[in-house]
């Protein structure tokens, strides 16, 4: 199982070399000069090409990689062009209060979105399924800027309850993480109640029932553990896109969170906070997906013995 | 029983006093400037963008200056014009005369100290100090013309500027040139650029979440009365949030989290003027819109052709479309409020018939097809489309090109557009209008203008002594550059703010980089 993890962590080396080549050039090819935006309106062509050197800017683009790498060798990944911070610094700043929200976002919809798709699964072709399933729709359709918006006007605006924005306390978490894990408990939903629906067919499940087990017993010991497996893996993967894709619900509540930050390095063609977020983002997903396979074996001592063997 | 309850009513009073000093962040202001005004301790302004780099010399962004004005200060203030006529005045420095055309002597006020702690005074060694470092920073650019600096004695210095220019002593009120301590730096001081002589200092700032000054207890100019540019400060706290949606920053200030909100929605304007807790206000602007032409491609080399499509732009539609009428339209190419502001000349006012009377003048005979180039988000994409159905009217198809604004500059720079929106804020510099905008070769000229006859008004107006002579040259030069028509002034939008309606002392500028020195919440 150790030799398992080592080697998924080895794996990250080439996830690195891919992702950080990836984004060098996607962001040489893309217009914009980061020389002119730092010397912003007015600047003399001089002074432009003056920042232009000072960056090395003005070197090819496979020579600006191979200094960045050699950087990233010994740890460093560059300073900002726009704040003139260090990358790393800067991302690890940011990086807890996106935790906090996907972190907090995912608690949210597991603990809305699991004892409701299995209730919709007992209750196929009732009413409560349908409710249910509006619900889910209603989730996965709705854009979260505007539910953040409405939350922020009824909650914040008119009850109080909890403030428009910002990151003061854990007051200021409850609404974006509802924001955010409102989407995600509509999709986690459908797919414990798909899960649910297939285990609950299983012989073994009949079989249960006849030795005499509580239905209650026979549903959460025998029927969802064995459908966890399609759920963990829509967390994680959801749990990765969260991590990096919550700009437009931390624009919303004014939440330093990544997304926000590499957007906005993005418009400013901040070329080393853009590349080195991406990939500080790519080593997070990895080790995300590693901790939801540690996390199937866990559940599965078929997959566990997968890996020992693996390993 | 009667004792007994003067006993109780002498005990209730003597409560009542004591609850009335604890109140809640009450605060009776301290010093000369508040008078002695009952306020509020803690100032919350919600910006429209974020604080991304406090170090002076090496930015330039409007949301980062607005904060540097409160904890530094410059050799030369610049007011809002509101004070009176003058608008440049002496700030850290005192006076200042050109002994020939390229020297200035300046004399430093001797009262001024650093707030590091120390009461490091400010000398003539500071102020060296900053202009030589600024030469070596993407700030070079405010100090065109700059040679050097020569400390005569402690409070005297000499600047050495390659040529005679009006406005080389306007360029010394820029906040990017702000005084900084020498001491400091060659101290090994963590982050010495964030020491300046103003009446804030810096207590915290946390990227992406806020920016926190506290007033300075000691500031030297603690004695100056309220009425002086330097008066100290009146909130014990001013913070700024960088609140970028904005429709939470508008709800953010009718929830009371906020004091300010900096550039509300046009559309949310309404829900805040219901509000009796909020007061908005709306003054002329500076920030000039305007619809220019590469006039390097054909077929808009052709001058009259352009003052063709000029004629064709509703501009009153525009300025409807875009902000709900809440701007003033302009027919020349500087930004109101500048000196030497000009606006009276014929321009080109919307009519279809003289448009298509100026195109068969053109002699640009067949359809035209082209492409107008514009910043992704409002109001470009509102302008954009009104001139798209503009132009349609006298058989130019237009295909709209939006873009993220890195892309537009870059794209404009090289040439690469046809017809372009853009803007320009500018309220102090009428050189960094003309030069960057008009000049030939220049890195702004998005146009791609090229022309002796307006280069030499241009240097003209920098350098004429004869302010008379000056003045007529700047609006010869306004009148010909409209003639011309590389771009077709659209309006200058209005700055409306929304703020707590007990804001008191605050001092808007039109083009957004208020003064929140002496702002305070009256209670």
């Amino acid at each position: 199982m150790l030799k398992y993890v080592v080697n998924r962590l080895l794996s990250l080396i080439p996830v690195i070399l891919v992702t950080s080549f990836m984004i060098y050039w996607a962001m040489s090819l893309t217009e914009g000069d980061p020389a002119m935006m730092i010397a912003g309106d007015g600047a003399s062509q001089e002074m432009i090409e003056q920042i232009r050197h000072d960056l090395g800017l003005d070197q090819p683009f496979l020579l600006q990689y191979f200094n960045y790498m050699k950087g990233m060798l010994v740890g460093d990944m560059g300073k900002s062009y726009v704040t003139n911070k260090d990358v790393f610094a800067t991302f690890f700043q940011y990086l807890p209060n996106t935790l906090y929200l996907g972190g907090s976002a995912v608690i949210i919809a597991t603990i809305v979105s699991i004892p409701l798709g299995i209730y919709t699964a007992i209750h196929q072709n009732t009413w409560k399924d349908t409710a249910g399933m509006v619900f889910a729709l209603f989730g996965t359709s709705m854009p979260n800027f505007w539910l953040g918006l409405m939350l922020i006007i009824i909650f914040a605006l008119h009850l109080r309850l909890f403030p428009t924005g910002g990151n003061f306390g854990w007051k200021s978490l409850v609404l974006p993480a509802v924001t955010v894990g409102f989407g995600l408990a509509a999709l986690i939903t459908r797919i414990t109640r798909s899960s649910m629906l297939d285990v609950m067919r299983q012989d073994y499940m009949t079989t249960a029932r006849a030795k005499g087990c509580s239905e209650k017993r026979v549903i959460y010991k025998h029927g969802l553990k064995n459908a966890l497996i399609p759920i963990i893996t829509a967390i994680g993967l959801q749990m990765s896109l969260v991590i990096t894709g919550s700009v437009l619900a931390e624009t919303v509540f004014s939440w330093p969170g990544i997304g926000r930050l590499v957007y906005e390095s993005i418009t400013r063609r901040d070329i080393p906070m853009v590349t080195g977020s991406i990939i500080l983002c790519s080593i997070l997903m990895c080790i995300i997906n590693l901790i939801v396979d540690l996390v199937y074996a866990f559940f599965d001592p078929r997959i566990k013995a997968q890996y020992s063997k693996k390993g | 029983m009667k004792k007994l309850l003067v006993f109780l009513m002498a005990a209730l009073m003597i409560a009542a006093m004591a609850v009335a000093g604890c109140g809640g962040g009450e605060k009776k202001a301290d010093n000369a400037a508040g008078g002695g005004v009952a306020h509020k301790e803690k100032l919350v302004i919600g910006t429209d963008a974020d604080i991304n780099n406090l170090n002076l010399q090496k930015q330039q962004d409007a949301a980062n200056n607005v904060i540097l004005k409160n904890t530094h200060q410059t050799l030369v203030f610049f007011n809002n014009g509101s004070q009176g006529k003058e608008r440049f005045v002496p700030g850290l420095a005192t006076d200042w005369k050109f002994v020939d055309d390229t020297h200035i002597i300046m004399n430093l006020r001797k009262d001024v100290y650093f707030n590091d702690g120390k009461k490091t005074p400010m000398t003539a060694d500071d102020v060296k100090f900053t202009l030589d470092m600024a030469m070596k920073n993407v700030i070079k650019s405010a100090l065109a013309g700059f040679v050097k600096c020569t400390v005569k004695d402690k409070h005297q210095i000499e600047i050495e500027i390659s040529s005679y220019n009006n406005e080389f002593i306007q360029s010394l009120s820029s906040v990017p040139l702000s005084i900084q301590s020498k001491k400091a730096y060659d101290d090994g001081v963590k982050e010495p650029w964030l020491i300046g002589t103003g009446p804030y200092k810096f207590d915290k700032w946390v990227q992406g979440e806020y920016c926190r000054l506290n007033k300075v207890k000691d500031y030297w100019g603690n004695s100056l009365p309220a009425t002086e540019n330097f008066a100290p400060g009146v909130s014990d706290v001013i913070e700024f949030r960088p609140m970028i949606e904005a429709s939470a920053r508008v709800m953010a200030l009718q929830a009371g989290e906020i004091d300010v909100c900096v550039n509300p929605p046009i559309s949310d304007l309404k829900f805040l003027q219901d509000d009796k807790k909020v007061t908005v206000y709306e003054q002329p602007g500076t920030r000039l819109f305007y619809f220019a032409f590469n006039v390097e491609k054909k077929p808009w080399d052709n001058q009259k052709l352009r003052q063709a499509v000029a004629c064709a732009i509703d501009k009153k539609s525009v300025l409807d479309a875009a902000l709900n009428g809440k701007g003033t339209l302009q027919k020349t190419i500087l930004n109101r409020g500048l000196w030497g502001f000009y606006d009276e000349m014929p321009g080109y006012d919307f009519n279809l018939e003289r448009a298509k009377q100026l195109m068969k003048e053109s002699g640009v005979t067949g359809p035209i097809k082209t492409t107008l180039t514009y910043a992704t988000g409002a109001p470009y994409e509102q302008i954009a489309t009104v001139i798209q159905a503009n132009l349609a009217k006298i058989g130019i198809t237009v295909d709209l090109v939006p873009m993220e604004q890195a892309a537009l500059k870059a794209a404009c720079k090289d040439g690469k557009q046809n017809l372009f929106l853009w803007r320009w804020n500018e309220d102090s510099k009428v050189d960094f209008v003309y030069r960057d905008l008009f000049y030939t070769g220049s890195g702004s000229n998005y146009h791609h203008f090229a022309d002796a006859k307006a280069d030499k008004m241009i240097d003209d107006v920098a350098t004429l002594k004869d302010q008379k002579q000056r003045m007529e040259t700047g609006i010869e030069l306004q009148k010909y550059l409209v003639d011309q028509c590389p771009q077709v002034p659209l309006y200058i939008a209005n700055l409306v703010i929304a703020y707590n309606k007990d804001l008191k002392g605050e001092y808007f500028y039109g083009g957004g980089n208020h003064d929140w020195r002496h702002a305070y919440i009256a209670k």
